[in-house]
């Protein structure tokens, strides 16, 4: 026991002595030839979605010569995107920008982030505003909501029953589109009725079986809303075993490629996205930007490499609305 | 999950075993800093050193009090999902019920000795396997978070006083670190220098073996969980104000990270053998590998490979003189018959 | 390992009644029989009271078509829940089924989509999952390392490499691939009578069978089973490599019904098939349990989420649920044992 605890100690004092005690100031802007490095951060990685944004990602990297990290984390515990965060504030990055799952919660390591001189840009899903300087904006939450509460109307004849699966009960964005489109189909559509949430836990197959069970516990359902993208593929295989095609649409926010079968079968009738490349591009083309000074916090407006020009409302830069893949142009992408 | 009956010759071959396995896991410890240290240029700074500290607190605290309950040859599946139920509960009296934040905090540690009473109850006193009973509590307890929040509500905006626990430093070390130091203190001096930790082993060892010689056996394994239950409530604490946040799902995972470095520490999962301070080097042996592995620039799932493969091998190296020493000749170090 | 044993006691591995009692009085005899069954006898009792309600409450539960997918779907996790039984029934455990789960769903649509035929596929990935199994066994039988943390670590391992390989990307199956190529219904009627023909034929073997009888006894005291000429570390192998196998098989089960494979799927498995175990009456202390306990049990979990949506239940009481029957189950488990042993 003694010779555990003296060996303790002499590797305690090894680890302190080789600390180094004084660290210096995080931030470093780009010039002197010095590579800027740009943290990029998804909700959660092994998420398709992400994927297709850091491929736009890349592609500004490469074209802006900027060192790009990725990184996010694997599990749901909402801690740990704040963990990455303070860690890479300990690192030094430049810029962060991080697509944030709780808002509350990511701001106080934004915050942080910021007093260290570090840039941060948020996109896809926002921080609180004084945690961040400015926000990559694909679509408003309420433009999402809205876009997809206004596509159900479409189809259903703004009359009937619909249900919305989402991804869990917890997560932030998805409670945040939920809020407004309950609110828009307050406002504009009393004839319609939600008539159940079910959480698919992000698992494709959970979302066919919970599909399934609604269409049977709802017989008078006319369509479901599927608002994450796993749960888009696998509401469309229940309708399609049900052998309700048609009879019951399927909506919802998921990738032209994992839907593309079920659009062209008309199974899927609309997939709500945003060119996630270019939300990705973007992002990297701000972040550099506001790390070397291109970006000023009050601009109108800003280039945005082969975006070209973008407004830029307060301090969220907007790609613009929410675009509805269908039959006639789902070909076109391949994300 | 109590372990076969031992001798007092395989005691002192377990005493060495444990006392090289923690030395090996200090040196893995020793390794991972300098490795990092060389690849990542802010990897050795006290900043740095202090955040591995601030996020490995929660889960520390879980790692801390999971020991004695593997000790006695239990475990507890429900600690993080009594992390997240604490956490909103907290919030929950605080915003709705308007309480102070101080008497939110203590009714918030009541509530935890009561969850993990319930895990106490059943474990102890029905002498149900804690592993299906706390997997029951794992569900129950998150399944309530959900329900009482509706998996939409969270808490926040708490005041700045309260959030510098988990985000201000305190007397040169970051405030929580001193709630964990003290925890850890008073777990390791319950385990290694009074009777109810020695209880606590001699159950594991044996429960009816304790039994018979007098120890209050159920009184024991209860203490323990209960134990449980209120340091899981206080890491809900901690873990809201560092986050600023209290929801639901807080704490997913934690319980597998819990056991992953009690296990990596040199305890063994059958309880009886084990040390609260090889707990303490498990925790930093991860969150060490978690912090250097940002600062590498590698991605996640390369921490989750490696400390599953750190757990292996630590496992491997434990039984690897038994192993060794069954090959060189069962007849040179078979123990007297029992 | 083929030989029969004559069915004296030992009905699912419980102790054998006195023979006192084998005199032909048939009410006695029932009695016993119900005494030993009780625990699969009550939750198939809860099952069927769950049934009742939805039968008077919601008709549309038993819709034909959503059923049959429904029951469909609960096919593979029969599968698994079957041989995680038999895991724990060996006093082991293994939490890692889920992610070679998962690992064998993606590499059966990787093989699929470059062109193997489907039978080669099929058994190549049975085969990796019984590789993946093999690796649990070797570690938890050769070098005694303790099952729980075992499997642990291969869990996280397995699952965190391949979200690595295939950051949550789907793989797309060749046509021909859905329902093996039959019709949906077929298909359907198909993996639920694999299913059920499995775990006929392993409820068979567990009790009738040198092979099964034998994992009681090392489950039930493995000393004892070693001392009786039994070789536990080999059966324990056996074991981990057989559930490894029907996690590949639950997996290939699982691929068919719809034409893309996620790779996440699998999350969760080994909470639902060791809960489902447990709530029919496998003791994690090894040598008790019968599968048909176990089939009542992922019968009964498998329902609780279909009942809250035709019950329109709030979704988020579901956890709390599960948690609370597994709960129920064993507190009942406990409080006969206490009774019988007072």
């Amino acid at each position: 026991m003694k010779r555990f605890l003296s060996l303790a100690l002499c590797a305690s004092l090894a680890i302190l002595s080789a600390c180094n005690k004084s660290p210096e100031s995080s931030a470093s802007n780009g010039s002197g030839g010095k590579k800027l490095t740009i943290a990029l951060m998804p909700k959660s990685k092994g998420n398709a979605y992400f994927i297709s944004c850091k491929a736009g990602a890349d592609e500004a990297a490469k074209e802006l010569n900027v060192d790009l990290l990725f990184d996010g984390p694997t599990d749901p515990d909402p801690a740990k995107q704040n963990e990455i965060i303070e860690t890479w504030t300990t690192l030094g990055v430049d810029v962060i920008a991080a697509a944030c799952e709780n808002k509350e919660g990511i701001s106080t390591a934004l915050k942080k982030a910021r007093s260290k001189g570090i840039k941060v840009v948020t996109y896809d899903s926002d921080a609180n505003p004084d945690a961040r300087d400015f926000f990559v904006n694909q679509a408003t939450p309420e433009g999402i909501a809205e876009t997809l509460m206004d596509e159900a109307a479409r189809l259903t004849d703004s009359e009937g029953e619909f249900a919305i699966i989402t991804a869990s009960l917890t997560a932030a964005n998805m409670n945040e589109w939920r809020k407004h489109i309950e609110a828009r189909l307050a406002e504009k559509y009393p004839k319609m009725k939600l008539v159940d949430t079910k959480p698919c836990d992000d698992l494709k197959d959970k979302a066919q079986a919970e599909a399934t069970n609604l269409m049977s516990a709802y017989p008078n359902l006319k369509l479901i809303m599927a608002i994450c993208s796993p749960a888009v593929p696998g509401a469309a295989e229940a309708v399609k075993q049900a052998g309700k095609t048609g009879a019951v649409k399927v909506i919802g926010l998921g990738l032209p490629s994992e839907n593309r079968k079920y659009v062209h079968e008309g199974v899927t009738q609309s997939v709500v996205l945003w060119k996630t490349k270019d939300l990705g591009y973007l992002t990297i083309h701000a972040a550099a930007d506001l790390a070397n000074g291109q970006l000023k916090p009050g601009a109108k407006e800003y280039n945005a490499g082969r975006l070209g020009n973008l407004k830029v409302e307060g301090d969220s830069i907007v790609l613009g609305k929410p675009f509805i893949f269908n039959k006639d142009n789902i070909d076109q992408f391949d994300f | 999950m109590a372990a076969s009956e031992n001798t007092t010759p395989r005691r002192h071959a377990i005493g060495e075993v444990l006392f090289r396995h923690e030395t090996i896991l200090l040196l893995v410890l020793i390794a991972e800093w300098f490795y990092f240290n060389s690849v990542g240029r802010r990897f050795g700074t006290l900043d740095n050193t202090f955040e591995i500290m601030r996020h490995s607190a929660e889960i520390g605290l879980l790692a801390l009090v999971m020991t004695p309950i593997i000790l006695t040859g239990g475990i507890d599946l429900s600690v993080g999902s009594l992390l997240g139920l604490c956490a909103i509960l907290f919030g929950k009296l605080w915003r709705d019920a308007g309480m102070a934040l101080p008497l939110a905090a203590g009714c918030t540690l009541l509530i935890g000795a009561l969850a993990g009473g319930l895990n106490a109850v059943l474990i102890a006193r029905l002498r149900l396997p804690a592993l299906i009973v706390t997997l029951g509590t794992y569900s129950l307890f998150r399944g309530l978070a959900e329900a009482i929040t509706r998996g939409v509500d969270t808490f926040t905006n708490f005041p700045d006083s309260f959030l510098a626990l988990g985000q201000q430093h305190f007397a040169g070390l970051p405030t929580q670190v001193w709630f964990f130091l003290v925890v850890t203190v008073v777990i390791w001096l319950l385990v290694h220098r009074t009777t109810f930790g020695r209880s606590l082993r001699a159950i594991g060892f044996s429960p009816e073996g304790a039994r018979y010689a007098g120890l209050p056996v159920e009184r024991r394994i209860a203490q323990a969980y209960i134990l449980a239950g209120v340091v899981s409530a206080l890491a809900a604490i901690i873990y809201t104000a560092r986050l600023g946040q209290a929801k639901a799902d807080a704490g997913t995972g934690y319980e597998l990270f819990a056991i992953t470095a009690v296990v990596l520490g040199g305890t063994s999962i059958f309880g009886g053998v084990g040390t609260v301070h090889g707990t303490l080097f498990g925790v930093a042996a991860i969150a060490v590998l978690d912090n250097g592995l940002v600062h590498a620039r590698q991605p996640r799932e390369m921490a989750g490979m490696l400390t599953g493969v750190l757990l292996l091998a630590a496992l491997g190296a434990g039984a690897l003189p038994k192993l060794l020493a069954k090959l060189r000749g069962p007849r040179h170090s078979s123990a007297p018959p029992s | 390992m083929l030989r029969r044993f004559s069915r004296t006691g030992f009905q699912g591995g419980r102790a054998p009644p006195h023979s006192k009692t084998q005199a032909p009085n048939l009410l006695l005899r029932d009695f016993d029989l119900m005494q030993k069954y009780s625990r699969e006898i009550s939750v198939a009792i809860v099952l069927a009271l769950l049934l009742l309600v939805m039968a008077i409450a919601a008709p549309a539960f038993y819709e034909p078509q959503p059923l049959l997918s429904r029951l469909a779907r609960e096919a593979p996790t029969l599968i698994v829940a079957c041989g995680v039984a038999l895991v724990m029934v060996a006093r082991e455990i293994d939490i890692s089924i889920g992610s070679i789960f998962a690992l064998c769903g993606v590499c059966a649509g990787l093989l699929a989509g470059s062109g193997w035929p489907l039978i080669a596929v099929c058994g190549v990935v049975v085969l990796i999952g019984a590789v993946l199994g093999a690796m649990n066994g070797a570690l938890v039988a050769g070098l005694r390392l303790p099952s729980i943390v075992v499997t642990l670590a291969t869990m996280v391992i397995l699952r965190e490499g391949l979200r690595w390989k295939q950051q949550g990307a789907f793989i797309n199956l060749p046509d021909a691939w859905q329902w093996f190529g039959l019709s949906q219904r077929g298909g359907q009627w198909t993996l639920i009578a694999c299913a059920l023909i499995l775990l006929a034929v392993l409820a068979w073997v567990s009790r009738n069978l040198a092979a099964g009888r034998f994992l009681y006894a090392v489950g039930s005291n493995a000393e004892a089973a070693r001392l009786a000429g039994l070789r536990p570390r080999w059966i324990t192998l056996a074991v981990f490599v057989f559930m490894g196998a029907l996690a590949g098989l639950a997996a290939l089960l699982n691929v068919v019904q719809s034409p893309q494979v996620d790779p996440k799927s699998g999350t969760g498995l080994e909470l639902k098939a060791i809960a489902a175990a447990v709530v029919g009456g496998v003791a994690v202390s090894g040598g008790r349990g019968n599968l048909w306990g176990v089939f009542v049990g992922v019968l009964l979990l498998a329902c609780i989420n279909p009942a809250l949506t035709y019950l329109h239940v709030e979704a988020y009481w579901e956890k709390a649920i599960q948690g609370a029957i597994i709960l129920l189950a064993v507190i009942f488990d406990g409080l006969r044992n206490r009774r019988s042993t007072n």
